[in-house]
């Protein structure tokens, strides 16, 4: 790594310090979410730098894109009540407290990384690969070797999706109508290319970086732009249709998968021998399917409608 | 013959299958989750049993063993928590179907079931995993379900639940650290394996701390509890006693699980006085606020913080040296407890739909049709205080036994002060059933009895714990394999 190297990670780190400061301090709230976005993006950038581009994928479509629109829709929702943008951070007297706590806990974790042999388990995931169905090493780690994790991962997304729609109804009409025609129409045009790139990474995640949550998360990110380009969401609350199903897909097909090693006189989660390649691809494809659309639900801010939605602006 | 490792892929697989149809077609969920419920339970005691006969077993998942998979460990101490777990969340269920739809303060009982199935399922999952990232996601599991039963009570308890969200996300955040740490150091997450490498050093010292301060955050223990009393006191009955009784409970199980595992070697004295102090503290102040409390819910809530106090007194005591004793008095106590404070959780349910007011002084006069709840309230809060022959009694009495046997003469003042004050405000609340009560309007509305008998049930447990004590400290001897 040169010198050109050095001097931009360590502006990448004052940008994202600072921008976390931003984030966090902002007396205006539009200007502490719009910050949050952009660290978003420049911590996708950090890991491009780390040589991690699967996380810098989900980073920048769950961390920056998600996120951002919910928090944008959140800020939409506070302006209609009183006592919006300008929430004045309570000087906190706790200072005497914060300061020496977080300055113990940065300097004990520096100090710590600082001696970090941080020999991982690299090698025995290599050494493994063959075994595992798949030519990818997270893909591997994700859906093979440690794929109760995952399991677990995906059930957490039904579920919070489950306790946001316990919370209440989603606002209807959803989004605010469009003032200028122009992203409507780019929303329309650009959805196609979403569900292409989603697509693509699916199909990549068995031999380079890509699979489930990129590929869920970029849909996802997809289907909410069509919504803000004045799509009227086709996800209802109804029992029928579905919906629900799609949206438990990806945990129950995991969950199949784990039990159908047990019963046939395996371990849990155990893939029968030389099945595991195609069973993962089927795995991935489930639980694409429903982060995509969980990410959606999440982004309903509520249970949806029974039966339909009323026209943006009507 | 079923091998036992079936056991544990039930008590895994089943709630979460079942979350997923209740959460399809939720007209299904009484039945599905009372069926499953059955099905936990019983399948919880064969565990129990399993491990009583062939002692604590360990299983691979997908084939791969650590570091480079995960694993389940089936020992005394989760196979405990796990029948404790399907026993209140069973009950529970019981309660909250047999609740008068109209004035149940559940916002949407649609999505009471999925969450409560979700729960059930996390803390399983808690309980059987073995390694310390897999022990996250099952933390994250339990947090968020939890947040949605809390809010599912509407109004203030959905100010309750966010406070809860935040502190126990914090709470997860600082633990997941410490495990990053670990795992740069010994490139390893399972429990066991790290066990066998740790050394007193730098890095491990740093991630113990992170680590224990984020699971003392999600345990409640003073001075980290002030999310605790509006969470557990507004939350519907039936999530008031799971989250008291069981989620509690696991960020207590994680603590021993790692001091007694991973980090023994850090347990020095100076680390156990200051836990066992940080105990002492909560069952001192915990009890003085419960004796403080005007409402009957708030009362039960903040004796969740003292009675969890006793659970630290293990540190000191096993430091000092009474490993066997203090070990199996703590993790009896903290069962009893659960089952105890579950108990009283869904009485005061029962009692407080029956005078439609949870104000203590409101609670006197005519008890017809909450006689069972009060009775079950008794027999809980005996247990609670530690009369014999309860499972609080045994708990402990090991623990004094603990305390005698290296002279720790503080600790056992504060086991003796504890039960003062738990004495005291328990008996406050059962004084108030036999004062003469306030006039209450629309007279009295005929309820349920499942909803007294499933409290009752909880109680005869707890209390029934001691009778088994034998049989419960040799499952808990066949605990940690560090420990005896």
């Amino acid at each position: 790594m040169g010198v050109a190297g050095v001097i931009f990670d360590g502006l990448l780190a004052l940008a994202l310090v600072w921008l976390a400061w931003q984030a966090t301090r902002a007396a205006d709230l539009f200007h502490a979410v719009v910050s949050f976005i952009v660290f978003g993006l420049l911590m996708a950038l950090a890991w491009v730098r780390l040589e991690a581009p699967d996380i810098a994928l989900a980073e920048a479509a769950i961390g920056a894109g998600a996120t951002g629109a919910l928090l944008l829709s959140a800020l939409d929702r506070l302006a209609t009540r009183d006592g919006y943008h300008r929430v004045l951070y309570e000087p906190t007297t706790a200072w005497g407290f914060w300061i020496p706590a977080g300055g113990a806990l940065l300097g004990g974790l520096t100090l710590a990384a600082w001696k970090l042999p941080a020999p991982g388990l690299g090698e025995e995931v290599l050494a493994s690969l063959k075994l595992s169905g798949v030519d990818h090493p997270v893909t591997a780690v994700l859906l093979n070797f440690r794929a109760l994790d995952t399991l677990l991962e995906i059930g957490v997304l039904l579920l919070a999706a489950v306790t946001i729609w316990s919370l209440g109804r989603a606002p209807s009409p959803l989004v605010p109508a469009m003032p200028s025609p122009a992203l409507p129409a780019l929303g329309r045009l650009l959805f196609p290319v979403f569900v292409l790139v989603a697509a693509y990474l699916l199909w990549r995640g068995s031999h380079a970086p890509g699979g489930a949550f990129p590929a869920g998360a970029v849909l996802g990110a997809g289907a909410i732009l069509m919504l803000l380009a004045g799509a009227r969401p086709w996800i209802r609350s109804s029992e029928h249709g579905p919906w629900r199903w799609i949206l438990s897909l990806g945990l129950a097909m995991l969950l199949a998968a784990a039990v159908t090693g047990s019963l046939s006189g395996l371990a849990f989660f155990e893939y029968p021998r030389g099945a595991a390649g195609p069973m993962i691809l089927l795995l991935e494809v489930a639980a694409g399917l429903s982060i995509a659309l969980l990410l959606f639900a999440l982004y309903l801010r509520g249970e949806p409608c029974e039966h339909g939605y009323r026209e943006v602006g009507s | 013959m079923i091998p036992e490792t079936t056991g544990p892929v039930v008590l895994f697989s089943l709630p979460l299958a079942a979350a997923i149809v209740v959460f399809i077609r939720p007209r299904w969920s009484v039945p599905v989750t009372l069926g499953s419920g059955g099905i936990l339970l019983a399948t919880a005691l064969w565990v129990v049993v399993a491990v009583l006969r062939q002692g604590p077993w360990r299983q691979d998942i997908g084939g791969w063993t650590a570091p480079l998979g995960i694993g389940w460990t089936v020992d005394g101490l989760s196979a405990a928590l796990l029948l404790l777990n399907a026993s209140v969340g069973l009950a529970g269920a019981v309660f909250h179907a047999a609740r008068p739809a109209a004035r149940t303060p559940v916002r949407d009982p649609r999505f009471f079931w999925p969450l409560w199935l979700f729960l059930w399922g996390g803390l399983n999952a808690l309980f059987l995993a073995a390694d310390l990232f897999n022990i996250y996601v099952a933390l994250e599991f339990v947090s968020i379900a939890s947040v949605g039963l809390i809010g599912l009570a509407g109004g203030s308890a959905q100010a309750a639940a966010w406070r809860y969200l935040l502190a126990t996300l914090l709470g997860s955040t600082i633990y997941l650290l410490g495990v990053a740490l670990l795992y740069g150091r010994y490139a390893a997450l399972d429990v066991a394996l790290l066990a066998e490498s740790v050394e007193p050093e730098l890095v491990t010292v740093v991630a113990a701390a992170l680590m224990t301060l984020g699971l003392l955050l999600k345990a409640a223990v003073f001075p980290l509890h002030f999310w605790l009393p509006a969470a557990h006191g507004r939350a519907p009955p039936a999530v008031s006693a799971v989250l008291s009784a069981v989620v509690i409970a696991a960020a207590y199980y994680l603590l021993v699980r790692l001091w007694f595992g991973p980090f023994a070697p850090l347990l020095g004295p100076g680390v156990a006085t200051l836990l066992g102090l940080l105990g002492a503290a909560a069952v001192l102040w915990g009890g003085l606020q419960a004796l403080l409390q005007r409402h009957l819910k708030m009362l039960i809530a903040y004796s969740t913080v003292s009675q969890l106090g006793y659970g630290l007194l293990v540190f000191p005591l096993a430091a000092a040296g009474a490993v066997q004793l203090a070990w199996t008095g703590a993790v009896m106590l903290v069962v009893a407890h659960g089952l105890a404070k579950a108990a009283l959780f869904l009485a005061a349910g029962a009692i407080v739909l029956r005078h439609g007011i949870g104000r203590l002084e409101a609670l006197g006069g005519d008890q017809q049709g909450a006689v069972v709840a009060w009775v079950a309230f008794a027999i809980a809060s005996a247990s609670l205080v530690g009369l014999p022959p309860t499972g609080g009694f045994v708990g402990k009495w090991w623990l004094a036994q603990a305390a005698l046997a290296t002279g720790g003469y503080f600790w056992l003042a504060v086991l003796m002060l504890g039960t003062a004050f738990t004495a005291g405000y328990l008996w406050r609340a059962l004084q108030a059933a036999m004062r003469p009560g306030w006039e209450t309007e629309g007279g009295f509305q005929a309820l349920s009895p499942a909803l007294g008998l499933s409290a009752l049930g909880l109680a005869l447990g707890s209390a029934a714990l001691g009778l088994a004590a034998p049989i419960a400290a040799r499952l808990l001897d066949a605990g940690s394999g560090v420990v005896g």
